[in-house]
């Protein structure tokens, strides 16, 4: 199987510093748990500084494809995952210290008309296939199998990247893709950036005033889904929950 | 023929054995990389080497020293008197008959008490198996040697008790033979090699050469010792001079503690990589041992689950140096660990998993928790804490310059740093810090393999120093005060540092800080403990004392002091490995502090300071001597106090 993992030039929240990503790097781990599986990174921009670090976590190969900074790398990566022809593409969940939308994997995979499975922390191959297991809310996981070609995004709960090794480092190889003519510059980014300032704390209005035990369950009810869980329901019988239930929290106006 | 020639022919031969034995064993010692020896200065320092540091080292052990003399002494002289024997005036001349029978009849002396060392029951720490032979063979061919000597003083007709000497002494020296090359006598000529060929020269005599060897990063070698023939050939040598006295083990704080580290046994099973199948060991064991396949040789992997050596052994080490310390052969078993852990660190990323993200850290970070550089400043909220780039260019430069160090970071250690910084401005010393621009020194990343990310550190601190002007660096933190100190010289960062026990021990002989007496104060003893990284790192053990005695308290010594303390727990990367034991080493170390029944541990560290903290139950304080001295400051009497008013502070 061959896969390929997406590395982005991240920076280490505190220092700044340029590096890889650590959930990126998670996914390499990843990649190299699905054993003998031919694995390599993709990155695209002008070098390959910011990422090299990643092949002392356990990627020996990866692959550069040169592009100016500023540019939109979702073109570039198209055509590299296109000539690179993995089975699978891996990327991290979102980036960090960038625009950290986390919508590249899926802007990606709707180019390349590939199904997408969002926030695995574990990867199995299974014939053809490959079985991930899916990370969800409050420590929740999904099994789901997906037929390749695929690209999935690693969560930040897989397990750690590998440790460094330097000498891995050291001896991994950087090759450079062909120049890939950028078909457009980034857009300008959407918002502005400023400062964080931390917000003042709200308590729940229900529990305002309330024990101490009160406040406790509205703060931690107030995150759990509610709903009925139908197994195996008539698709009939399913539609009208389904319908009910928009309607209930106002999306469906009738 | 008459005995003495023949006992002379058989020395000889003994000498000729020895030395095919120990040319067999060099042929194993080349397999090592090669390295640089001094062959000429090491040879002409040996008999000082010898009889100096060696010498220091076997004292403290007085049954041990009066033994080894007796019995090397005595062995030489007469084997040497022995060979005298094949000029034939002498075969029949009582003076040599005499002097001859008294030189083995103190190797004979030495022989027996080698034997009662051993008997009735063998100590812990000494090893049994093939050195329960050294106490018979050294009897029988001092023994043998002593009849021929009476043989001959005695007269012609005395040559049958001549020959009954010459035939015992003889299976003496057949059995020492044997053990000249695998066994306890092979130190003979290993340890005299070592001395002259050591791989540190520069720590005898008084010197201290404690800085950890660079790696060359561009070398297209592997990185660290994989296998025994990755070590330089005069470190196998050094494993190979191992006498397993046992010191080591009684010196090491992870072996008291449990955990799975004994420094002999560690040298053991590496030369028993290098030459596998030799005299099997018999000493104590790794405490709670890890199984391991026990499988090694000069070009296989040391370390692994199917090597020789578990990795939780060399992870348990906390670098204190204690072992090297205590040891009479001067091995340094610290560099073999810290080779090992190279190699496992650099080449496989197989370090202990707690560590990964504290190294991960400093390469992204610069700093083991990850935090910002800037933050590092933070415990000084509220205090005067000037930075170094905010002094005006034309201001003379900076009396010191304050690391802060990794322990700035830490809350407990933040209230001694400030107690430092108060003092320096008490004794109105001109001071800065680096503020955001101090990174880790990268003791951490080197202790636990990861020289890259070390030298990167040492790198950008060695520029980042080299821009500002200052007279010498001032660290509460041994740590970084050994690093900077003395292994930034092999990245070309030649600086001046100065420990805050030895700073604020000249400020008060200076006469610039007033102390108070805190005997009213503080009622109790108080006992000092030495940091590894000061004490027997940098030797500076008298300054925290001195300055200790300045406050008017009293001192009492804990068993294990200076450059014999104990270590903390806390060095060498061995808190965030984390490997298991029955006990914890601060525990033990507590425990001795408490015996002394002191009320006070005096602590010179961050690392110290967190680990003995970390013991629970009822124990002693635990201080560091700047919140000491500062109680002492306060406690001066207002006539004496530099005569300075604080301008009121406006109120809101």
């Amino acid at each position: 199987m061959k896969v390929l993992v997406l590395l982005s030039a991240g920076r280490h929240p505190a220092s700044g510093r340029a590096g890889p990503v650590p959930v990126e790097l998670a996914a390499v781990r990843l990649g190299a748990s699905l054993g003998g599986a031919d694995l390599a990174g993709l990155h695209a921009g002008p070098d390959a500084d910011a990422v090299a670090d990643a092949l002392g976590h356990g990627l020996a190969r990866l692959h550069l494809q040169p592009l100016a900074p500023d540019a939109d790398p979702l073109g570039a990566l198209e055509a590299a995952v296109r000539r690179l022809a993995p089975d699978l593409v891996l990327a991290g969940n979102r980036g960090q210290g960038g625009e950290d939308a986390g919508l590249l994997p899926y802007a990606l995979a709707a180019r390349l008309g590939r199904p997408i499975v969002a926030d695995a922390v574990a990867l199995a191959s299974d014939g053809d296939g490959l079985v991930a297991e899916q990370a969800l809310g409050r420590g929740a996981r999904r099994r789901v199998e997906l037929a390749l070609p695929a690209v999935v995004t690693v969560h930040p709960s897989a397990p750690p990247p590998l440790p460094f090794a330097f000498g891995r480092r050291r001896s991994g190889t950087i090759e450079r893709l062909p120049a890939f003519a950028a078909d457009a510059p980034a857009p300008a980014a959407p918002f502005e950036e400023r400062p964080y300032r931390k917000r003042p704390k709200l308590i729940a209005k229900a529990a305002a005033g309330a024990s101490a035990a009160d406040r406790l369950k509205a703060a931690t009810e107030a995150a759990s889904g509610g709903g009925r869980v139908l197994v195996a329901p008539d698709p009939a019988e399913a539609a009208a929950e389904i319908l009910a239930h928009l309607r209930a929290i106002g999306v469906l106006k009738r | 023929m008459t005995p003495a020639p023949t006992l002379a022919l058989l020395v000889l031969i003994l000498a000729a054995l020895a030395v095919a034995q120990a040319l067999r064993r060099a042929r194993l010692w080349r397999r090592g990389r090669p390295a640089h020896v001094d062959w000429l200065a090491g040879l002409k320092a040996l008999p000082r080497r010898y009889l100096h540091d060696v010498h220091d080292v076997v004292a403290r052990d007085p049954y041990a020293a009066r033994m080894h003399a007796i019995a090397a002494g005595g062995l030489i002289t007469a084997s040497v008197l022995g060979v005298f024997g094949l000029v034939p005036a002498l075969g029949h001349s009582p003076v040599y008959g005499a002097l001859l029978a008294l030189a083995f009849a103190a190797a004979l002396a030495g022989g027996v008490m080698v034997g009662r060392r051993r008997s009735p029951v063998k100590p812990a720490r000494l090893s049994g198996g093939r050195f329960r032979l050294v106490p018979p063979a050294l009897t029988a061919y001092a023994g043998g040697g002593l009849l021929v000597g009476i043989a001959i003083l005695a007269g012609p007709g005395f040559a049958a008790l001549g020959w009954l000497g010459v035939a015992l002494a003889a299976a003496g020296a057949a059995v020492l033979v044997y053990l000249l090359g695998d066994g306890p006598m092979r130190h003979v000529f290993a340890g005299a090699l070592h001395l002259a060929a050591h791989p540190r020269s520069d720590r005898f005599e008084g010197g201290r050469e404690t800085a950890l060897h660079p790696v060359d990063l561009a070398a297209p070698q592997k990185l660290g010792a994989e296998t025994p023939a990755d070590f330089a050939w005069n470190r196998l040598l050094g494993f190979d001079a191992c006498i397993q006295c046992g010191r080591c083990e009684v010196a090491c704080p992870a072996f008291a503690a449990g955990q799975p580290l004994n420094p002999k046994k560690l040298i053991q099973d590496l030369v028993g990589s290098l030459a596998p199948g030799g005299a099997p060991y018999a000493g104590s064991p790794y405490p709670n041992a890890r199984p391991v396949a026990g499988v090694g040789g000069p070009e296989l992997p040391i370390v692994g689950l199917g090597a020789m050596v578990h990795p939780d052994t060399i992870w348990s080490c906390t670098t204190c140096r204690a072992c090297v310390e205590e040891c009479p052969m001067m091995i340094e078993h610290v560099d073999a660990i810290v080779d090992l852990r190279r190699f496992q660190t650099m080449e496989l990323g197989a370090v202990p998993e707690k560590a990964v993200q504290p190294l991960l850290d400093l390469r992204q970070a610069e700093e083991p928790g990850g935090r910002a550089l800037a933050a590092r400043g933070d415990f000084a909220a509220g205090l005067a804490l000037p930075k170094i780039q905010d002094r005006p260019a034309e201001a003379r430069p900076a009396e010191v310059l304050l690391w802060l160090g990794e322990g700035a970071y830490d809350l407990r250690y933040g209230r001694t740093l400030r107690a430092l910084v108060r003092l320096l401005g008490a004794a109105q010393v001109d001071f800065a810090v680096l503020g955001a621009e101090e990174r880790d020194c990268g003791d951490l990343a080197r202790r636990l393999g990861d020289e890259a990310t070390f030298q990167d550190l040492a790198r950008a601190n060695i520029a980042t120093l080299s821009r500002h002007r200052f007279g010498r660096i001032l660290t509460a933190d041994p740590h970084a005060l050994h690093v900077i100190r003395n292994e930034y010289p092999a990245f070309g960062g030649h600086l001046e540092v100065v420990h805050h026990s030895s700073f604020l021990d000249e400020l008060v002989a200076g006469g610039r800080l007033a102390v108070g007496d805190l005997g009213a104060a503080l009622p109790g003893a108080v006992t000092y403990h030495d940091p590894c990284y000061l004490g027997r790192y940098n030797g500076e053990t008298e300054a925290p004392r001195r300055l200790l005695d300045r406050l008017g308290l009293e001192r009492r010594e804990m068993a294990r002091s200076g450059k014999r303390s104990m270590c903390c727990g806390g060095g060498g990367g061995a808190p965030v490995a984390d490997i298991e034991g029955e006990r914890r080493i601060p525990d033990l170390r507590m425990g001795q502090a408490s015996e002394t029944g002191a009320a006070i541990v005096a602590v010179a560290c961050p690392t110290c300071t967190a680990m003995l903290e970390g013991v629970t139950g009822a124990r002693p304080e635990v201080r560091d001597i700047a919140e000491l001295l500062l109680a002492a400051v306060e406690a001066a009497p207002p006539a004496a106090a530099p005569a300075r008013q604080r301008q009121p502070e406006p109120v809101a």
